[in-house]
Formats: structure tokens, C-alpha cells, sequence
């Protein structure tokens, strides 16, 4: 026969080999290994301040025929201690769940055991097969004043430990994020971000319970957030970009009435609509171009700008004289 | 019938049902603020727990989504109809109490009772375009205050203040599906239901 036992960490642990005598000669393995003499008391194996490499399969054989007169797997642990607890509503008005871990790990089996109430009713709380340590409930009644309570019993070998939560329907109400969250430059628009986004799909029943949305947005080069609150829709052009800037922008969801906002969603980065930028020769090139042609190049003398007959685009080349300074204000906007 | 069919109907029917569910949002926003004051001003824990009181309406409803939507007005308009007695007897109660030492309090639940008001009657217009009308409230009069000691009084204001917010949230939805296209959603009454 095949023993489980399970220990305290820095427990002193003896075992003995099944019914042989304590002046039996015994031969103790741990995982296969042979075990020092100096571990024995007569037949008896001893381990003192055992730790976690203490855990495993121990054998016990009888000295001179080897036969195996005692098995058993020690398991090193400790009791478990008060576990962490959340309930949510991601799908209301349909249920909630509920997800539970240990803060510390035991190193030994644990068994959880999770109880709802409702006024005077039991609920039941059906397991998820994935993950492991989650459950569902339905909601049975909707707006109602009661409150629940969900005790988590947790137990192992070496103890037991609960926590409860109490909370009423509408607070832990909490849409996942917004799904499929798109941000497009509107074109000719240099300040403009179109950004549209899905409600999460997890959400049942967005027409009779609709959402409500925040958008956060920021050009990379600053810390500061933009916020924008939407009571309705999907969709939301930003009006005040910076020109030319990358922009990260998020949002998040919130049932119109009742519970908390969901945790931002994925995040998508943008950048306005630019105009091409007009490609200019260097000063020799334009020397060059002059002498083989005669005034069709040359800007009249109130024109700063390119010539509007110079051809925009690569492999083009505009004559322009005062382009210096032009490129020289564009890179003082672009640091 | 043909009354809630015709396209008239059917718009005057989604205005009510918008205007209702911003009436229903404000005075859901309007109560919750007043359950703050009234805990304050009338020295409660706001986690306090109050049992159901009597008289007043429950909020709590299983099977809500399987409703039709005559239900759902009827089933509303009977609780704000009951929410008008009691706000109007815990005013009444308020003002022999504490006279004009807490006016704030007074004007809260005044305001409130304003829009319980008005919201009844918002209701009353949506099941007239049933060609059913609202059940008469002649003949059914409102029942007394019960004789509570000043403590049980409070708490039992508190239990209809929660309620009432219970109620608002629940009137915002139930209008919601009577917007919607579905015949579940719809407001006509079912064959059972017919007089």
C-alpha cells in the first residue's frame, strides 16, 4: 500500500516502516536514493526541520530480502492562508463570476470550496473547467437590494482558512474592455483622429443595457492624457492632435448606470494626416538647371515659396532659394 | 390596438420612453444623492441593513427579460404610484420633526417626490397609448403610515430610498425594451391579458 502524508515546513518528521520493529534492519530510499544510516533510529526514518526538498516518495525495505514493506509520498507545505477573492459582472444582467488564488503558495494540495448567498437562498456557483479556480453564477433576480455573500472556504492536509466578500448586484458590474479599437488619420485633416471601437463581446445585450465609454489619448512625447466621455456611439473623431505627432490612444467602458469602468483596452497607436513633403534640390543643382534654361525657374521676387510648376514628388525637384528657410521652421516643429 | 400600432403612436410611444429613461436617470442620480444626506442627517450606517418594509415596493424581479411590456408599465406605475404616498408621508414625517431645521433635506426629498411625480405620469401617458389607460386610483386610498417609533421611522426611510434607486435603474431598462422592435419587447398586451 501506497501512503500521502503532508507536513508542516520545519516540522520534524518520523516514519516508521509499516509493522516491522523498531530493531528491524531497514533500508530507506527517498525518490530511489538510499538514506543514511544516520537518519535512522532503529527502523524508524527521522527527518528533522524538513523543507520543501524533504518532499517525495519514501521506501522502506526489509534489510536482507529487499522487499518493499513500506511506501509512502511526503508532501511539505503549509497550511494555507487567507485567500484572495473577486467577484465580477463582465456579462451583466446575465451572472457574475467569481476567481480566487492563494496569496502564497502551500506546495501542497488545496481544495476550495465556494458558497453563495442571497437573502435566504443558496446559490450555485458552477465551476469553470478553465481556469480552475473560477465559478459562475446566474442571477436569479435582477435589482435587488439584497445583498450576496460568497464565502471561499479553502483546505489542505495542514488547514484551513475562508475569506467572504459582500457586495450588492449593481457594484461589481464591470465590462471587459472595448474590442477592436481602430484609430485612422482623417485625410486632409492634419489635426483629426478617427478612432472607433466595439463593445466587448462578452457584453450581452448592448441595446437594453448600453454602454458608456472614455477615451484617453496623448501624443508619445507627452505624459499628459486627453479624456473624452461618450454617452453613445462607437466612434470618435479627435479634433485637437498636435500635427505630424504619433498619438496612443484607449478607451473604456462603463454600464450606463450602475457598476465601474472596465480596464482600458488594448492600446492603438495613430498619426494625423500630413502632407507629403515637397522635395527641394540643392543650391547647385538649381545653379545648374538656370543655365540651361532661361527664366521659367526663377521666382518673382514677392514669391517665398516654390515655384507652383515645380513638380512635387519623388524624384522631382523644385528650385527654390528660400527653401532653406522653410526647412529650417519645419525642423524647429519637429523636435 | 390599433391605436398602439399606427406609426403615430409608435413615435410618440420611443419619445416617452426617452424622455422616461432621462427622467429615470436623473432621478436615479437625484436619489442616490438624497440617501447620502438622509444617512448623514438622520445619523444611520450606510451599510445598515433594513429587511423589506411593508408598503413598500420591491425592486427585485426574476424572469425580468421574459416580461411583456405591459407588465412592465403596469408593474412600475404601481410602484411609483406607492413611492408618491410614502415620499410624501416621510416629507410629512420630516417636517413635523425637524420643522425647517433641515430645509436642505426637505427640498431633496420634495424634488424627488416632484419627479416621482412626474415619472408616474409619464407612465400613466405610455399605457394610455395602449389603449389600455393606467388603473384607476380612485377608490384605493393610500394606506396609512404605520405607528414607528423615530428609529424604525428612519430606517424605514432609508429602506425606501433604496428601493426607489433600485426602482429608478429598473424603470430605465424597462423603458428600454419597450423601445426595442422585438414582439417580447412590445407593449401590447397578450391575449391572456386582455380584459
Amino acid at each position: 500500500d501506497s501512503h500521502v502524508q503532508y507536513e508542516r515546513i520545519g516540522a520534524d518528521v518520523t516514519m516508521k516502516c509499516g509493522s516491522m520493529d523498531w530493531d528491524a534492519a531497514v533500508t530507506w530510499t527517498a525518490n530511489g536514493t538510499d538514506i543514511d544510516e544516520s537518519h535512522l533510529n532503529g527502523s524508524y526514518l527521522i527527518l528533522k526541520n524538513v523543507d520543501l526538498t524533504h518532499s517525495g516518495q519514501y521506501s522502506c525495505y526489509e534489510g536482507s530480502s529487499w522487499h518493499l514493506k513500506y511506501q509512502t509520498y511526503l508532501g511539505v507545505g503549509t497550511p494555507p492562508k487567507e485567500p484572495v477573492l473577486m467577484c465580477r459582472s463582465n456579462n451583466y444582467p446575465k451572472g457574475f463570476y467569481c476567481s480566487w488564488h492563494l496569496p502564497t503558495p502551500t506546495y501542497i494540495p488545496n481544495f476550495f470550496n465556494i458558497s453563495v448567498i442571497h437573502g435566504m437562498r443558496e446559490m450555485v456557483c458552477e465551476k469553470d473547467i478553465f481556469p480552475k479556480n473560477r465559478c459562475h453564477i446566474r442571477y436569479l433576480q435582477l435589482f435587488s437590494t439584497v445583498k450576496y455573500k460568497v464565502t471561499l472556504t479553502v483546505t489542505n492536509a495542514l488547514g484551513k482558512n475562508s475569506t467572504t466578500l459582500t457586495f450588492d448586484e449593481f457594484a461589481i458590474v464591470k465590462p471587459d474592455p472595448p474590442e477592436s479599437v481602430v484609430a485612422k488619420p482623417v485625410p486632409n485633416n492634419p489635426r483629426r483622429l478617427e478612432v472607433s471601437w466595439q463593445n466587448p463581446s462578452s457584453w450581452p445585450d448592448p441595446e437594453s443595457f448600453p454602454l458608456k465609454f472614455f477615451l484617453r489619448y496623448r501624443p508619445l512625447i507627452l505624459d499628459q492624457w486627453q479624456h473624452v466621455e461618450l454617452s453613445d456611439g462607437t466612434s470618435h473623431t479627435i479634433t485637437d492632435a498636435y500635427a505630424g505627432k504619433e498619438y496612443i490612444i484607449q478607451v473604456a467602458a462603463k454600464d450606463n448606470d450602475i457598476g465601474t469602468w472596465s480596464d482600458w483596452s488594448v492600446a492603438v497607436h495613430a498619426t494625423p494626416w500630413t502632407e507629403e513633403p515637397k522635395h527641394l534640390t540643392t543650391e547647385a543643382q538649381v545653379t545648374e538647371t538656370t543655365s540651361a534654361s532661361t527664366s521659367s525657374f526663377m521666382p518673382p521676387p514677392t514669391t517665398k515659396i516654390c515655384d507652383k510648376g515645380a513638380v512635387v514628388g519623388s524624384g522631382a525637384v523644385a528650385v527654390c532659394w528660400t527653401a532653406g528657410l522653410v526647412l529650417a521652421a519645419y525642423g524647429v516643429l519637429f523636435i | 390596438m390599433a391605436a398602439a400600432d399606427s406609426p403615430a403612436a409608435t413615435l410618440r410611444r420611443r419619445d416617452l420612453c426617452s424622455r422616461g429613461i432621462r427622467l429615470a436617470g436623473k432621478m436615479r442620480a437625484d436619489v442616490v444623492d438624497l440617501l447620502d444626506t438622509y444617512v448623514e442627517r438622520q445619523g444611520l450606517d450606510a451599510s445598515a441593513s433594513v429587511s423589506a418594509v411593508e408598503g413598500v415596493p420591491v425592486a427585485a424581479v426574476e424572469r425580468w427579460d421574459e416580461q411583456t411590456g405591459t407588465q412592465r408599465l403596469l408593474e412600475n406605475l404601481a410602484a411609483y404610484r406607492a413611492f408618491r404616498v410614502l415620499l410624501a408621508q416621510m416629507l410629512e414625517e420630516h417636517r413635523e420633526q425637524l420643522g425647517e431645521a433641515d430645509a436642505a433635506l426637505g427640498r431633496a426629498l420634495a424634488s424627488v417626490l416632484l419627479q416621482v411625480s412626474a415619472f408616474a405620469y409619464h407612465l400613466e401617458e405610455l399605457l394610455r397609448l395602449e389603449s389600455r389607460g393606467p388603473p384607476s386610483e380612485e377608490g384605493a386610498p393610500a394606506p396609512p403610515a404605520p405607528h414607528l417609533g423615530l428609529f424604525e421611522r428612519k430606517l424605514r426611510g432609508l429602506g425606501v430610498l433604496r428601493e426607489l434607486a433600485q426602482w429608478a435603474v429598473r424603470s430605465a431598462r424597462d423603458l428600454r425594451q419597450l423601445t426595442k422592435p422585438s414582439p417580447g419587447g412590445g407593449s401590447a398586451p397578450s391575449r391572456a391579458e386582455s380584459p
